[in-house]
């Protein structure tokens, strides 16, 4: 092994020129598929990340309004939820539905001596979960905020410090809201999100016993595929159904959001973008095996009388086969790993410059990816030199010997 | 019998076939420095080609140190030319990226030899031929003389059966040509087989026996 492949290297050595031209398009080629690669996990990276941010058993629904004739009431109905309907929903469904949170929504202003925000969300405790709000100062609203109906508020860090003067001294002072006093009980932080959260008990007591629901999040357990996705879905739809009296297969009664779903469908959208880029990168490596392949033929015609040599004094085709194919492994892999270098230096950069971006986060390549494109580069190798190589054997020592 | 031939038959198709061997009987014996002479398209170097295995022949027989040669696959081909044979070229042949050493010590290579082995038979050939101080020298550093004496070296590494030389002078001036004959001699006393192809009567009177083709034709065969 060691013999062949000091005679590769010192047939390289003697067409430096030859040799680093054909490198250029391989490592051209492979440093695309880098930089593709790592694209594209920028982009699935990002992915994983939104979808982390919320848990993802999440079923949300919203009211909606009618488009079939049911049970004597006309089309074109509005569906507004309750808070009833989650305690409905929970007992149709024992097995699969954990928990049903209703969100109300007022529009009120919260005003402190400083500034003025308007509107809060009516909450039960588990919203804290659901929504992925991680607690900077304080605490979230609880159980005794509910059974007790405390106006108690919950502020997002940002919304803190424009209410006073940093949002570290937020908890424990007091704001007006619908003409009353309300706590700070605790400051969030969340990427985008920016509600302020109330128990929703303080929001029935303060609105005159309103029970109304814009949203209902429904926590489902035990799903695997979309088919159970969709099953809960329309579990859900027909508990809705039931206490609204709409048709259960009307969809436009409700509308739901089923975060599950969707991530499994964000999912399979990353596994086809990561096949695109493979092809487009397979693609411009395919260009540099053509180079690769070329520039092995020039070098078996040249060294045909070379061959010729070689088989006159006892090369077997099998080593001459061996010799071009190796050697074009070489080509590719060396300068395959050149381009792979390069592609790692420029994604450092680009993720130096843009890793924070939305969309694109982190965009870099793992190991099991190198390892992938080690694969690839010795396979585009093979088949680069496997043409030649067979050409090479055509070879007759009596005419090679003669070409001179 | 090192080398027997009978009744080979050689014919190059084409539009008109050429029939370049015709019924060839020749005995070659263990030890003998030998010349085949003929002018240019006399089929002399069929003839070689055929000795060295480089080329297919049509009817006959061939025996080459008690081995059939016969309708061989190109891998058996290679390793009998590679045990058997030692070839001596007139341009030389050597590989010319390669130094001295390397190019004796090539066929070797071919054999499976380790690197170490293989420069220490290699040295040992060059040192034979009075060349252990050009050893890492490339073939473009050396005189038509030397490069010669670095192919002999190649060709008598494997300590094959025989050695087949074409036109080994023919490249060379008349000082060097007489300078490589003695070396053929040499081998020869040291009781190396050596067969000679070629057009030049000094060459051939430098030899025991004169084999004549004309025509693919032997036409005598004398001492």
């Amino acid at each position: 092994m060691f013999d062949l492949l000091s005679e590769i290297g010192q047939t390289l050595r003697n067409n430096k020129l030859r040799t680093g031209l054909t490198g250029l398009s391989v490592a051209w080629g492979i440093f695309m598929l880098i930089i593709l690669l790592g694209a594209a996990r920028g982009v699935t990276n990002s992915f994983e990340e939104s979808m982390g941010s919320r848990p993802t058993n999440v079923i949300s629904v919203w009211g909606g309004r009618t488009s079939m004739p049911y049970k004597g009431y006309k089309d074109g109905r509005w569906i507004e939820l309750r808070e009833s309907d989650a305690g409905a929903i929970k007992e149709d469904n024992p097995g699969t539905v954990s928990r049903v949170s209703p969100f109300a929504s007022a529009t009120a202003n919260i005003s402190s001596a400083k500034d003025a925000i308007s509107g809060f969300e009516a909450v039960f405790p588990d919203a804290l979960r659901s929504e992925r709000l991680t607690m900077k100062y304080g605490r979230f609203i609880n159980d005794l905020d509910i059974s007790q109906a405390r106006r108690v508020l919950v502020l997002r860090d940002e919304q803190a410090a424009l209410l006073f003067d940093s949002d570290s001294v937020a908890v424990g002072k007091t704001v007006s809201a619908m003409g009353l006093a309300w706590t700070i009980v605790g400051v969030y932080t969340h990427r985008w999100n920016r509600s302020t959260y109330a128990p929703y008990s303080a929001y029935k007591a303060v609105t005159g016993n309103k029970t109304d629901a814009y949203q209902l999040d429904v926590t489902v357990e035990g799903l695997t595929d979309e088919a159970s996705g969709e099953a809960a879905e329309d579990a859900i739809r027909t508990s809705l159904a039931r206490q609204h009296e709409f048709d259960p297969d009307d969809s436009n009664a409700i509308w739901t959001w089923n975060r599950f779903n969707s991530y499994l469908r964000g999912k399979e959208g990353n596994r086809i973008l990561s096949m695109a880029v493979w092809i487009i990168g397979l693609l411009t490596l395919l260009t540099g095996i053509v180079g690769v392949s070329n520039i092995m033929f020039v070098s078996v015609r040249e060294r045909t009388h070379e061959i010729g040599i070689r088989r006159a004094i006892g090369a077997k085709p099998r080593s001459i086969v061996i010799q071009v194919i190796t050697e074009s492994i070489a080509v590719t892999a060396l300068f395959g790993y050149i381009g792979v270098f390069m592609g790692f230096i420029v994604l450092q950069i680009i993720n130096h410059l843009f890793g924070d971006m939305e969309g694109f986060k982190n965009p870099t390549v793992d190991l099991s990816m190198a390892i992938e494109v080690t694969v690839a580069l010795i396979i585009a190798g093979a088949i680069a030199g496997l043409f030649p190589a067979l050409k090479a054997i055509k070879v007759k020592p009596v005419e090679a010997l003669s070409d001179e | 019998m090192i080398i027997t031939l009978r009744d080979v038959n050689k014919t190059y198709p084409g539009v008109v076939p050429l029939h370049v061997l015709k019924d060839i009987n020749l005995d070659i014996e263990r030890g003998e420095l030998v010349s085949i002479m003929g002018a240019s398209g006399s089929g002399k170097s069929t003839l070689l080609n055929i000795l060295g295995i480089l080329d297919n022949y049509d009817s006959g027989d061939y025996h080459l140190d008690g081995v059939e040669i016969r309708n061989l696959s190109e891998n058996r081909a290679a390793e009998l030319r590679n045990r058997m044979i030692g070839f001596v070229f007139q341009s030389f042949n050597l590989i010319n990226y390669k130094n001295a050493l390397e190019n004796v010590a090539l066929p070797l290579y071919y054999q499976g030899i380790g690197r170490k082995r293989r420069n220490i038979l290699a040295m040992e050939q060059l040192e034979r031929l009075g060349l252990a101080d050009r050893a890492t020298h490339l073939p473009g550093e050396l005189s038509g003389g030397q490069k010669q004496r670095v192919a002999i070296a190649r060709a008598i590494v494997t300590n094959p059966s025989i050695i087949l030389a074409d036109e080994p002078t023919g490249a060379l001036d008349s000082h060097t040509s007489k300078e490589v004959m003695q070396i053929f001699r040499q081998l020869n006393n040291d009781g190396m087989t050596i067969v000679i192809v070629t057009h030049d009567p000094g060459v051939g009177a430098a030899t025991d026996r004169i084999i004549r083709i004309v025509d693919g034709e032997i036409m005598n065969s004398n001492v």
